[in-house]
C-alpha cells in the first residue's frame, strides 16, 4: 500500500472517530457537559467588533447548536478556524481587521481544550495555542503562531502574476504592480522557451522569445528581472512559476542573489517556485526529462531548499493547471492532493524529518464556476490535515494546508468579454469563502492576451473591494461557512476525492497511475465533455452559447506583443554571456554531468553550473545523461 | 469508397496546451478523418517532415502561446520550399490570435484560422469541404524524394480503397533492406522500443535510413487517431522516413495496402524498414510475407496465467522475443516462464528483458545488436 491508500483508511478512521465521539457526548453525560462546557467557554471569550455602522458584531460565527453531540461534531469534524482539520481556514481572521482597541484579548477560544484535544491534535499542544493578543509582538515569527495571522502583520492576500518580454520590462511592471503593497509579493510568469528549458538562441524559437512571460537564459537575466528589490527582505517573496526546469532555475535565482548580496543571502530568500512535476505530466506538459528524473531532480533541489533555505516553498503543488486542463473540480482537488502525498512520501524517503518539509508543501488550486467551488479548498484542507496527521505523523505546522488560488482563466471567454469581470468576481468571493491564503484574480481581457495594465488594475481592485471595502470577510471569522448547502457539497465532494484516491491506489498510487496515464486520459475526458456541454448548450455561457449577440465584433486589442529588436537583443546578450563564459562552462557542465551520474545529490553542482551556464547548456547536458521526456498522448 | 482525408494535428514549439487539440482530434476522427497527431512542443521542420511523409491534405495547427504568426507562416514557407504546395495550413488559437494577425497570416499563406467560438462541426465540414480533394499524384515536378515516396504510398492506399487494388509486381526487395516486424499484445511498449532503437540505429550509423510503418486501428469508411508519432521523438528525424496507416477494417493488425506499402519501401533504398503492428491478439501471425527479415514479439510481463503462454502463436514463430517492462515485479516469472515455453520450439530464438523507457537500456542495446548482426541464414524465415 502506498502513502495514499493510508491517508484514505486515515480520513475514514477520522471520520468513524468523529460520529463515536458524537455518540459519546450523548450517552456519556460527563463527557457531554465538558463539549457543551467548553462550547460556551468560546463563545464567551468571543470579542465582539463594530462595523463601520454602529453594528456590533462577533469576531467569530459559530453554528447556533447547543446539543453535545452536534457541539462535539462541530468542533471535531470541522475544526475552529486555525485548529485541527481545518475545514474553517488554516489561519485564524485571515482576512479580519484589526480590532479598534488592541488591548482587547482575542482568540482564547483555544485555551480551554477538552481532554481529548492534545491526543487528536497529535501536535505539540500548548507551544503555540496559547492566548494571542492582538498586537502583541509584530516582529515575532508568524511560524510559531501558526494559528493567527493578525492583519496589521499579514501580507496582503493579493499576488499577481506577470512576466512580460525581458527581465527588465517584467520588473518594470513588478515595480509598477507593488507600488501601493506594503509588501512587495512577486509572481513571476516565464516564456515559452525558458518553461522547455531551451534557450533563446535555439532554432525556431525566436517568435517566442517573451511571448506570454519574460525570457531568462542566464543568471544576468535572472539579476535584471528583480533589480531594485530586496531579496533578503522579510517583506519579499518571489514567486516563480516554472517547473520542467525548475531546479536549473531555482539554482539561478540562488546564483543571482549570492551576486548581488553576497554568500549569506541564502538562508533568508523567501519564496516559492512551482517545479511540480507531477501535475507537468499528467496535464500541463511542459516537461524536459523523463518523469523518474525530473523527481529525482526536484527531490535534490526539496532536500537543498529544505536544509539550506528555512523560508523557501520549494514546490507549489498546483491544482490549477489540471483545472485548466479540463478536469472536474474533484479531480483537480483528488489529484492534486495525492500528488502532494506523493512529494511527502519522497522527501520522507530521503530521510527527512515531515516537520522540516511538511511546513514547505504549499499548494495552488484553480477555482471556477462550478458548485463544487463552494468547498473545494476546505475539504481539501481536511483531507490534507487529517492525512498529514494520521498518515505521516506530522505535527501542527505540516498539517495546514496552505493554498494559493488563481481565478478560472478557461472559464474566461473572448465574447463579450467585460462579462469575465463578473466571473472573475464570482470566483474571487467562492476562493474567499474557502479561506484561500493568497488568491490571483485574472484579468478580463485574458481570452485574448497577456493581460494589459487597465484590466490588470482592475483584477487587483476586484481583490480590494471584496476584502477592503465589502464586509463581507472583514468583521467575522467563519461569516459564510457552514450553509446546509455547503455542508451538503462537503460531504459529497470528500466522497467523490477518495473514490479517486482509491483508483489510484489501485493503479499502484500517484506513479502507477502517471505510467498508465490514468489522469491523464480522466481530465481528457472531462475537457472533452464540457467542449461537448457547452456546444450543446447543456453548459451555458453566457454570451457565447446563450444570449449570444450575433452581430459582435471581437474587440481588437493593443497586444502585448514582443518587439523583434528586443528579441534579437536577449539573443545577442545571450551569445556574449556564452563567449564570456565559455572556458568555464565546460568544466561546470562535465562536473554536473558527472555528478547526475551518481546517486549524489546534484543541486549543489547545478548551482554552480547556473554561475557561468546558460539554460539551455545545463538542460541539454542533463538530458545527455537522463535522456528527455517521452510526452504521453 | 474513396480513403478518408488525411491532416496532421500538432501544437507548435514550447506550447503544451494539448486540451483544445485533444478535442479537435476526437472530433475530426468521429465526422472520418485520419488524424496524424504530432503531439505538443514541436518544432517546424518536424511538422512539415511528417505532412510531407504522411502525404496529409492539410496541417492543423494549435497555437496558445504567441509567436504563432512567425510559427505559421514558418510551416507554410518550409512546405513550399519542399515542393508540398498543395498541403495546406490551418489552425487556431482562442482569442490570442487576432484579426490582424490573421489578415498577416493568411496574406502569407495560411489558408484558415478558427476563432474562439467556432463550433466543432463548422471546423469539421471547413475540413471536409476545403481538404477533401485528392492530391496530385506526384506533386511537383522534381520534388523530394519523401514526397514522391509519400504519394505513391497515398495511391497505394486510394487504390485499395477503391476495391482496385494494384497489380501484384514481383514481390522482391533490394538486397540491402533489412525489414524487421515488431507485433505483440497493446500496452506492451512496442512504440516505444522502436523509437528507442531508432535513436541507437542513427547514433550508431552515421549514414543508415529508416523507414517505420507503423499501424493503428480503424473501421472501414473511419477516422483514426494515428498518434505513434506524437511518442516517437528519436523518429522525427532526416534520416527516417515514417508512414502512419490506419487499418482500415482489416483485422489481424495491419492495413489491406500494408504489404504493397511495405514492398515499395523495400525497394527505396533504406537500410531498415520497420514496420509495427496495431496492439494484437497474439493467435496468428501478423506477417504473412517474405518481406519481412526478422519478427520481434514485445510481450508485457503481466500476460496473467503460463498456460495462457501455450496460447500465443507468436511465440512459434518470432525470430526474437522481448519482455519489456522489466522493472515490474513479474518480470523475473516472466522470463523464465517464457524462456522455458520457447525451449519447447527447438529453434535459434532470442529471448531479451528490456525496459525501453529507460535511457540508455542495455536490453535495449542488446536488441539492437542482435538486429545489426549480418542477415541471418535464410532458413531461419524459410520455416514459416
Amino acid at each position: 500500500m502506498s502513502k495514499l491508500g493510508r491517508v484514505v483508511e486515515a480520513v475514514d478512521k477520522y471520520n468513524n472517530f468523529v460520529e463515536n465521539e458524537v455518540k459519546r457526548a450523548r450517552t456519556d453525560k460527563k463527557f457531554g457537559q465538558q463539549m457543551v462546557d467548553r462550547w460556551n467557554q468560546i463563545k464567551a471569550n468571543i470579542p465582539v467588533g463594530t462595523a463601520p455602522t454602529g453594528l456590533k458584531l462577533p469576531r467569530l460565527a459559530l453554528p447556533e447548536i447547543d446539543e453535545a453531540g452536534d457541539i462535539t461534531r462541530y468542533l471535531l469534524a470541522d475544526g475552529l478556524p486555525g485548529e485541527f482539520p481545518f475545514l474553517n481556514g488554516a489561519y485564524r481572521e485571515m482576512y479580519l481587521e484589526p480590532m479598534q482597541n488592541p488591548t482587547i484579548e482575542t482568540g482564547t477560544y483555544e485555551k480551554n481544550g477538552h481532554g481529548k484535544k492534545s491526543k487528536l491534535n497529535g501536535s505539540k499542544n500548548g507551544a503555540s495555542n496559547g492566548t494571542v493578543a492582538a498586537g502583541v509582538s509584530p516582529a515575532q515569527d508568524k511560524a510559531e503562531q501558526p494559528t493567527r495571522l493578525p492583519l496589521q502583520q499579514a501580507e496582503e492576500p493579493t499576488r499577481l502574476f506577470s512576466g512580460l518580454m525581458l527581465a527588465e520590462d517584467t520588473n518594470e511592471r513588478f515595480h509598477f504592480l507593488g507600488a501601493h503593497q506594503r509588501s512587495k509579493r512577486l509572481s513571476t510568469a516565464f516564456d515559452g522557451p525558458t518553461l522547455y528549458g531551451i534557450d533563446s538562441d535555439a532554432d525556431g524559437v525566436f517568435g517566442k522569445i517573451g511571448e506570454g512571460g519574460v525570457a531568462v537564459d542566464t543568471v544576468e537575466d535572472m539579476i535584471r528581472l528583480y533589480d531594485g528589490f530586496d531579496l533578503g527582505s522579510p517583506d519579499f517573496s518571489a514567486s516563480m512559476t516554472i517547473s520542467g526546469p525548475a531546479p536549473i532555475i531555482m539554482a539561478m535565482y540562488i546564483a543571482a542573489a549570492k551576486r548581488r548580496f553576497g554568500p549569506d543571502i541564502v538562508p533568508k530568500l523567501r519564496g516559492t517556485i512551482q517545479a511540480d512535476i507531477f501535475k507537468e505530466v499528467q496535464a500541463q506538459n511542459e516537461t524536459i526529462f523523463p518523469v523518474e528524473a525530473s523527481l529525482r531532480f526536484l527531490t535534490d533541489m526539496m532536500e537543498y531548499t529544505t536544509r539550506n533555505m528555512p523560508r523557501w516553498y520549494p514546490v507549489s503543488i498546483s491544482g490549477y493547471h489540471i483545472g485548466e486542463a479540463g478536469s472536474t473540480p474533484v479531480q483537480q482537488a483528488a489529484y492534486t492532493l495525492s500528488n502532494g502525498f506523493a512529494y511527502a512520501e519522497m522527501m520522507a524517503a530521503r530521510g527527512l524529518e515531515v516537520n522540516d518539509f511538511g511546513p514547505r508543501l504549499s499548494f495552488f488550486l484553480d477555482c471556477g464556476l462550478d458548485v463544487e467551488y463552494i468547498a473545494l479548498t476546505r475539504v481539501s484542507r481536511r483531507i490534507w490535515a487529517i492525512g498529514m496527521r494520521d498518515a505521516f505523523g506530522a505535527g501542527h505546522k505540516a498539517q495546514m494546508f496552505k493554498v494559493h488560488t488563481q481565478t478560472s482563466g478557461r472559464s474566461l471567454v473572448a465574447a463579450e468579454f467585460k462579462n469575465n469581470l463578473t466571473r472573475t468576481a464570482a470566483e474571487l468571493m467562492l476562493s474567499y469563502m474557502n479561506g484561500t491564503n493568497s488568491c490571483h484574480s485574472n484579468s478580463a481581457d485574458e481570452p485574448f492576451t497577456t493581460p494589459s495594465e487597465e484590466w490588470i488594475r482592475l483584477a487587483a481592485h476586484g481583490q480590494a473591494i471584496l476584502l477592503d471595502e465589502s464586509g463581507i470577510f472583514k468583521h467575522t471569522m467563519n461569516m459564510l461557512s457552514g450553509s446546509p448547502g455547503m455542508k451538503a457539497v462537503e460531504r459529497a465532494v470528500e466522497a467523490a476525492i477518495l473514490e479517486e484516491f482509491r483508483e489510484i491506489e489501485r493503479l499502484g498510487g500517484v506513479m502507477g497511475a502517471v505510467e498508465n496515464r490514468y489522469q491523464r486520459s480522466q481530465i481528457q475526458t472531462a475537457a472533452h465533455r464540457y467542449e461537448q456541454q457547452i456546444y450543446s448548450g447543456v453548459r451555458p455561457i453566457i454570451a457565447l452559447n446563450k444570449y449570444r449577440n450575433e452581430n459582435e465584433d471581437l474587440p481588437e486589442f493593443e497586444l502585448a506583443r514582443t518587439p523583434r529588436s528586443k528579441q534579437q537583443l536577449q539573443v545577442d546578450r545571450l551569445k556574449k554571456f556564452k563567449a564570456k563564459n565559455a572556458k568555464k562552462a565546460e568544466p561546470a557542465l562535465e562536473k554536473l554531468a558527472a555528478v547526475v551520474e551518481t546517486d549524489e545529490n546534484c543541486f549543489p553542482a547545478l548551482m554552480e553550473a547556473a554561475e557561468v551556464c546558460s539554460l539551455g547548456q545545463i538542460g541539454e547536458t542533463l538530458q545527455e545523461v537522463v535522456g528527455r521526456f517521452r510526452p504521453m498522448v | 469508397m474513396a480513403s478518408p482525408i488525411r491532416v496532421l494535428t500538432a501544437v507548435p514549439i514550447c506550447d503544451g496546451h494539448d486540451s483544445a487539440i485533444n478535442t479537435i482530434n476526437l472530433e475530426f476522427i468521429r465526422h472520418g478523418i485520419e488524424v496524424v497527431y504530432l503531439g505538443y512542443h514541436r518544432y517546424v521542420q518536424d511538422m512539415v517532415r511528417a505532412a510531407i511523409q504522411e502525404d496529409v491534405r492539410a496541417v492543423g495547427i494549435s497555437s496558445y502561446n504567441g509567436g504563432h504568426v512567425e510559427f505559421f507562416v514558418e510551416v507554410v514557407k518550409q512546405l513550399r520550399k519542399r515542393g508540398a504546395d498543395d498541403i495546406a495550413v490551418f489552425g487556431g488559437g482562442g482569442g490570442t490570435i487576432t484579426h490582424d494577425d490573421q489578415r498577416v497570416m493568411q496574406k502569407r499563406g495560411v489558408d484558415k484560422i478558427f476563432f474562439a467560438g467556432t463550433s466543432l462541426t463548422g471546423m469539421v465540414d471547413w475540413v471536409h469541404q476545403r481538404y477533401g480533394k485528392q492530391h496530385k499524384a506526384s506533386g511537383r515536378n522534381g520534388a523530394p524524394a519523401d514526397m514522391q515516396l509519400a504519394r505513391k504510398l497515398t495511391q497505394i492506399e486510394d487504390s485499395y480503397a477503391n476495391g482496385k487494388a494494384p497489380r501484384k509486381s514481383a514481390m522482391k526487395k533490394s538486397g540491402n533492406t533489412r525489414v524487421i516486424g515488431f507485433t505483440g499484445p497493446g500496452g506492451a511498449g512496442k512504440t516505444t522500443l522502436i523509437d528507442e532503437l531508432v535513436l541507437r540505429l542513427l547514433h550508431r550509423e552515421a549514414q543508415s535510413r529508416i523507414a517505420i510503418l507503423s499501424h493503428d486501428p480503424s473501421v472501414v469508411g473511419e477516422g483514426a487517431l494515428l498518434g505513434d508519432r506524437a511518442t516517437m521523438i528519436n523518429s522525427q528525424h532526416d534520416r527516417v522516413f515514417m508512414r502512419s496507416m490506419a487499418t482500415r477494417g482489416q483485422a489481424g493488425g495491419l492495413s489491406p495496402a500494408t504489404e504493397d506499402c511495405l514492398l515499395l519501401l523495400s525497394q527505396s533504398g533504406f537500410d531498415y524498414v520497420i514496420i509495427e503492428t496495431v496492439g494484437t491478439g497474439q493467435e496468428a501471425m501478423p506477417f504473412q510475407t517474405k518481406l519481412v527479415d526478422q519478427t520481434v514479439l514485445v510481450m508485457n510481463p503481466d500476460y496473467g496465467a503460463r498456460l495462457q503462454l501455450q496460447k500465443i502463436v507468436m511465440l512459434d514463430l518470432a525470430d526474437i522475443v522481448v519482455v519489456n517492462k522489466s522493472d515490474q515485479e513479474r518480470a523475473k516469472t516472466a522470463m523464465s516462464e517464457i524462456e522455458r515455453r520457447i525451449e519447447q520450439n527447438e529453434r535459434p530464438q532470442k529471448l531479451i528483458s528490456t525496459v525501453a523507457k529507460r535511457h540508455r537500456d542495455v536490453g535495449v542495446d542488446q536488441l539492437c545488436d542482435l538486429l545489426t548482426q549480418p542477415k541471418p541464414a535464410a532458413a531461419a524465415s524459410a520455416k514459416r
